[in-house]
């Protein structure tokens, strides 16, 4: 029976001076500066103290006494959000959860058919993927210890958590108030899909334990029973585009609690435990094609995701100034890429995983030939790998152009320090992918930028990147980037498909969904963070009263 | 003409361990490959395919190992080689290097007695003992020509790049002989998925003792003049002090210096 | 045993011309080769033979028969060094441990020094401890070759029959043991680590297997002479003493031209200053982590300041930022100096192979997960291009204080 009343838990308190803490805004910026940036590399982040809570008692605690005082508080965990949401914009106290990283166990829900694995927030993507691809689970960590699952685990085949936003050093946590996603999220969807469960710290120093499925929203809202009263949590009105999305706060008139603070870039609450859902690892072989326009590239993204008779993992895409570059790099030093000479006269290619069985290879090849010879192309015209080794290589590929721009960027700093790449996040639906990638092409050599397009073209997101050669450039890509960001909502598309708002992209969530809905974003926090202290300045500005 | 490529394949090396208590190797998570050196050996021979068309080259891969070691042999069909062979029975277990060379020599001579090159890997990545090359060239009776990094072939002879310690020797030999490769080229090879799919067409067959000639004197682990006695791991490294200098590099150098200092280093 | 066959045996002759101890001979009247008793089974004709027609059949030797082997043999590989033979380090290096083991087993330590024009070198082998100094010269040995080597090798240990023989794991040193071995059917160990005598006298040969990540210890129980490589670098070099001296053998060598297969065409040198990585006490090493060829000044510059020795990954080498003679690896060089810094190299098994026996090892590099931390004695994680200037610098002021303070 699902309500939409969830009463909190009281946690009791531990006395705050046994939590380890660092004092001192000057000797937090000289000697622990780390913590006021993220990879968003903005600047202005400062702080009087960092605490180093082990648990979530300490957690909790912490955060009960910070809303007495009402002391701004940003949650610091892996520092991998490249939009500035652990970056301590307004002061205050920096909580990190370094210490809360480890993997509590793992269960089968047997209603579900599913396994699952519960871990603290700071366990990284790729430390996560470590123990349950090679079952490095204790014997008595089976959830409930009685089932003794991890005996069972241990019999099956090769299990993982198949989101992969890049950055495998990312906190879970992180990866959850932020909902990301990645390549694979064409075939699995985001972070929100694969939560079970989670628990979370609200200003009051009460948690809420929330698996998925127990809350429903009744009446466009939520009520909270706290100790001293009630909170209620009015579900915004707006609809959110039916593209990938990571702007603002997720709203649907019965939707479960869970998602609302699942994205909420900590706005809301302070995750301190979840359950993940894990999934069978199968054989996939990775697979480029090379396309001599760049048309052609779109219409076969177009029939693999709607005509083929398999499921890609993913669908990514790179642009003819993404191959030049490339290129340029293979000539400079091959092993960087480590992959065959891209030919001069290819001007799009697409990046794909497969399903990969000895028992179909040859109908998904031929598949796939078919429908590269309905795109001028052929089977001749691609790479193939499906050992682990082979498809290392691909993903290498795929990350080499990210680094390149980044490494130019870098480069172009030296001369101009003010200068930022600027790079796009935006989707749009099915229907419209020509049309924006139309409309980047066309407006982008106009202005004459230097830029490069690569992305995950299965969900129609693709980041552009305007790589500005002085001020001018930087001032002309800004203005490129609200019209893009204007264009993608007209179709039917979100301004941040997956690196979410943060600090940097309010004017963005503006564009979306005007004031008046960004408003009712605000009023959900208000309810729930009367005096704004956590994380401000996520999602949208507030004043934190002091 | 006939290019026998030899090829093995071997656990990715570095991810496999003893378990400190039993002494045994612990091969979970650790993946199979076509070993890297053998690679080149493969690019090599297939490079001399596409170099010379007129001499209508034909490779062969041959590899001696259990079952599973199929799928290095498709890699290489899939890498361009024309036909594979595995030389795969429970009598050849055990066998050391000696009895490895026996086995592939005898594999050659059944199967491919006319070939005019054999080309091989420098050393295999588990046993990094480099020996079954030269080993086989013996059996065989023909020259060998080792740390090749590039070959040509000129009438009924090879020529061959290799590297010394002063720098490279250019040496050249009458074929039949055998080359080992101990650098490919910069750029590794990808198959198409054209060649992913053809491959699956062409001759991959298994062999065993008895197709080859192969008895017990000759292969297994009797026939072996060398015996594993034990097998340990090596004594632990490092396990010393981890700095973080990510955020302050000046912090980081000074404590370095303070350890070279404190090491008598400076 | 050496066994004609008769049909494929044609009378050509070519065994008795080739065969070093005029073991086996073609009479006139049969016209068939025959087997005299005095062959060694080094198995000189059975290559030589162009049609097959003769096999060695090795039964494993008895226990009993094991004792008739004595000696430990090492192959006495040497090179010209500006044209000038100079015996290798590593052979030296073997006469160290090579003392030991013969100590232990109570025999005799002998070097099998072939070549040409290299008497010379006698002298300094005795200096190291040999008993005796087996010399096979002749013109066709003055470079190494697989055939010419293997051939005098081969026929020596037949007629020896030495318990056991050791080589360097050079490049000629692995390009002739196994030869030597597959032609004598005995047991090889590569690249050996460790050596020992066990309670039956025989000898244990430890090496790493797996890149390094396993250690493996290895008997060859029933074949005579045991045989290993060991890598330079392992074993300690002996103290010289010009006072000691040793019997000398000379070996009559029968070799012909024509049975010598390669032809070395060319040389090329490549060094373009003496480098010697091998020898240096304190290396500074670099991996890609340095970005960009220009940057490995800054790594030089440590170098200079410490008065360490410049060196690299393969990484590097492959795309020519650093000669091959500067590559730390398994596809390079082996070094074991007294300090290793790594900067900037992640720590593939191939690269750690080559210089994990460091005494210290000190690790930089931006990735925490760089496998090279796990045997680095001080393990940092930072960006390199801003901690080696500053330790430069460090090191700099350091040295000008204590030269002021000297003066």
């Amino acid at each position: 029976m699902t309500d939409n009343i969830i009463i909190t838990e009281t946690i009791e308190e531990v006395p705050l001076e046994t939590i380890r803490v660092i004092e001192g805004e000057e000797e937090i910026r000289i000697s622990h500066p780390g913590y006021l940036f993220d990879e968003s590399k903005i600047s202005g982040g400062h702080a009087e103290k960092i605490f180093f809570p082990k648990n979530e008692q300490e957690v909790a605690t912490i955060i009960k006494k910070l809303n007495e005082e009402k002391i701004p508080v940003t949650i610091s965990a892996a520092r991998t959000g490249i939009v500035g949401s652990a970056v301590p914009l307004y002061g205050g106290v920096i909580i990190s959860f370094e210490q809360l990283n480890s993997v509590k166990g793992i269960g089968y829900d047997e209603e579900e058919k599913r396994w699952f694995v519960r871990l603290e927030p700071n366990v990284t993507l790729s430390e996560l993927n470590d123990v349950v691809k090679l079952k490095k689970f204790e014997e008595n960590q089976s959830i409930p210890p009685e089932k003794n699952w991890v005996e069972k685990f241990k019999e099956l085949n090769t299990y993982y958590y198949p989101i992969d936003p890049t950055e495998t050093s990312a906190a879970i946590g992180g990866t959850i108030a932020a909902n990301a996603s990645g390549a694979r999220s064409f075939r699995y969807g985001a972070t929100r899909e694969w939560v079970k469960r989670i628990r979370v710290v609200i200003p009051t120093g009460e948690i809420l334990d929330i698996p998925r499925g127990k809350y429903r929203a009744k009446d466009g809202n939520f009520i909270i029973k706290t100790k001293e009263g009630e909170i209620k949590l009015v579900i915004p009105s707006y609809e959110m585009p039916k593209a990938k999305n990571a702007a603002g706060l997720y709203a649907k008139t019965d939707m479960d609690l869970i998602d609302l603070f699942i994205g909420s870039e900590g706005i809301l609450g302070i995750i301190t435990e979840a359950e993940l859902w894990i999934k069978e690892y199968e054989s996939h072989m990775s697979n480029v094609a090379f396309f001599d326009n760049e048309i052609d590239a779109l219409h076969f993204v177009d029939l693999l995701r709607k005509k083929s008779t398999f499921k890609p993992e993913f669908i990514e895409f790179f642009d003819k100034n993404a191959l030049t570059l490339l290129r340029e790099k293979q000539e400079e030093d091959p092993k960087f890429v480590d992959m065959p000479t891209i030919s001069k006269t290819v001007e799009a290619a697409i990046s794909f995983d497969l399903p990969f069985d000895e028992e179909t290879i040859e109908t998904i090849i031929s598949e796939v030939g078919d429908f590269l010879g309905q795109c001028n192309s052929s089977l001749e015209n691609t790479w193939c790998g499906y050992e682990e080794r082979e498809r290392a290589r691909f993903k290498h590929f795929r990350h080499a152009v990210p680094e390149i721009v980044n490494n130019l960027i870098a480069e172009r700093k030296k001369t101009y320090p003010e200068i930022h790449k600027l790079g796009t996040d935006m989707s749009v639906t099915d229907e419209h992918l020509v049309d924006i990638m139309q409309f980047y092409h066309k407006k982008l050599e106009e202005a004459g930028l230097e830029y490069v397009i690569w992305g995950h073209i299965g969900d129609n997101h693709v980041h552009v990147n305007i790589l500005p050669r002085n001020m001018e450039d930087l001032e002309q890509g800004k203005l490129l980037y609200k019209k893009f960001a204007k264009k993608a909502v007209e179709f039917g598309g979100s301004v941040s498909a997956e690196h979410g708002i943060g600090k940097i992209k309010h004017e963005y969530l503006l564009i979306m969904y005007g004031e008046e809905n960004v408003d009712q974003m605000r009023q959900v926090k208000l309810s729930i963070d009367p005096n704004c202290i956590l994380n401000p300045g996520n999602i949208f500005d507030i004043e934190v009263k002091k | 003409m006939k290019i026998i490529v030899l090829v093995k394949q071997v656990p990715e090396a570095d991810k496999v361990a003893v378990n400190p208590e039993t002494g045994t190797l612990i091969r979970e998570g650790v993946a199979s490959i076509l070993n890297p050196f053998c690679e080149y050996a493969l690019d090599e021979a297939v490079r001399l395919k596409e170099e010379y068309p007129e001499k209508e080259i034909e490779v062969i891969a041959i590899s001696m190992g259990p079952p599973q070691a199929k799928s290095a042999l498709m890699r290489c069909l899939e890498l361009g080689a024309d036909r594979a062979y595995l030389l795969s029975d429970r009598k050849f277990a055990g066998s050391d290097v000696w009895a490895t060379s026996n086995a592939l020599s005898l594999g050659v001579k059944k199967l491919v007695p006319d070939f005019d090159l054999i080309l091989t890997g420098k050393q295999a990545i588990d046993g990094d003992t480099a020996q079954v090359p030269p080993e086989t060239a013996e059996h065989l009776g023909i020259p060998q020509i080792t740390y090749g990094v590039n070959t040509k072939i000129e009438n009924k002879k090879i020529v061959v790049k290799r590297e010394t310690e002063e720098g490279y020797q250019i040496v050249s030999t009458r074929l039949p002989a055998l080359v080992t490769m101990s650098k490919g080229s910069n750029i590794r090879r990808m198959p198409s998925m054209k060649q992913i799919l053809e491959a699956r067409k062409k001759t991959l067959e298994i062999v065993s003792a008895e197709d080859i000639g192969a008895d017990d004197t000759k292969v297994g682990l009797n026939a072996s003049p060398t015996q594993v006695a034990k097998v340990f791991a090596p004594p632990e490294k490092g396990g010393g002090e981890i700095i973080d200098g990510r955020e302050e590099p000046k912090l980081a150098a000074k404590k370095i210096f303070d350890f070279l200092i404190a090491n008598n280093f400076i | 045993m050496l066994i004609v066959d008769m049909e494929k045996c044609i009378g050509c002759g070519i065994c008795e011309k080739v065969c070093p101890f005029g073991a086996i001979i073609v009479p006139t009247d049969t016209k068939k080769a025959k087997v005299l008793e005095n062959c060694t089974l080094c198995g000189t004709c059975v290559n030589a033979c162009p049609y097959g027609a003769l096999t060695i059949e090795r039964k494993t030797v008895s226990k009993e028969q094991l004792s008739q082997y004595t000696g430990v043999f090492i192959w006495g590989e040497w090179e010209k060094r500006e044209n000038i033979p100079h015996i290798k380090n590593v052979v030296l290096e073997l006469l160290g441990k090579g003392r030991e083991l013969a100590d232990r087993v109570n025999e005799e330590l002998t070097v099998v020094l072939a070549g040409y024009n290299v008497e010379q070198l006698v002298s300094t082998l005795f200096h190291h401890g040999a008993d005796k100094v087996i010399l096979a010269e002749h013109e066709l040995l003055e470079a190494y070759t697989t055939d010419g080597y293997a051939t005098v090798i081969s026929s020596i240990i037949a007629a020896k029959k030495p318990s056991i023989v050791l080589y360097g794991a050079t490049p000629n040193g692995r390009d002739l043991a196994p030869r030597v071995a597959a032609r004598l059917g005995l047991g090889l160990t590569a690249d050996c680590t460790g050596l020992d005598i066990d309670k039956e006298n025989q000898l244990v040969q430890t090496r790493p297997a797996f890149g390094g990540n396993i250690m493996a210890s290895i008997l060859s129980p029933y074949t005579r002479p045991q045989m290993s490589t060991v890598r330079p670098n392992v074993f300690k070099k002996p103290k010289e003493d010009k006072t000691k001296e040793g019997k000398t053998e000379i070996f009559e060598v029968k070799l012909k031209r024509s049975s010598i297969r390669t032809r070395i065409l060319e040389e090329i040198h490549v060094l373009d200053e003496v480098v010697n990585i091998e020898e240096a006490d304190k290396l500074v090493s670099v991996g890609r982590g340095i970005e960009s060829k220009e940057n490995i000044k800054i790594a030089q510059e440590l170098a200079e300041a410490m008065g360490a020795t410049l060196s690299g990954s393969r990484a590097l080498v492959d795309i020519g930022w650093l000669p091959h003679a500067r590559q730390v690896g398994q596809s390079g060089k082996t070094v074991s100096p007294n300090l290793y810094l790594a900067f900037g190299i992640s720590g593939a098994v191939q690269h750690l192979v080559g210089m994990k026996s460091s005494d210290v090892i000190v690790a930089v590099n931006n990735d925490p997960e760089a496998p090279i931390f796990k045997v680095a004695n001080l393990s940092v994680i930072g960006d390199i291009l801003k901690i080696i200037p500053e330790l430069t610098k460090l090191v700099r002021e350091y040295n000008t204080k204590k030269e002021s303070e000297e003066i």
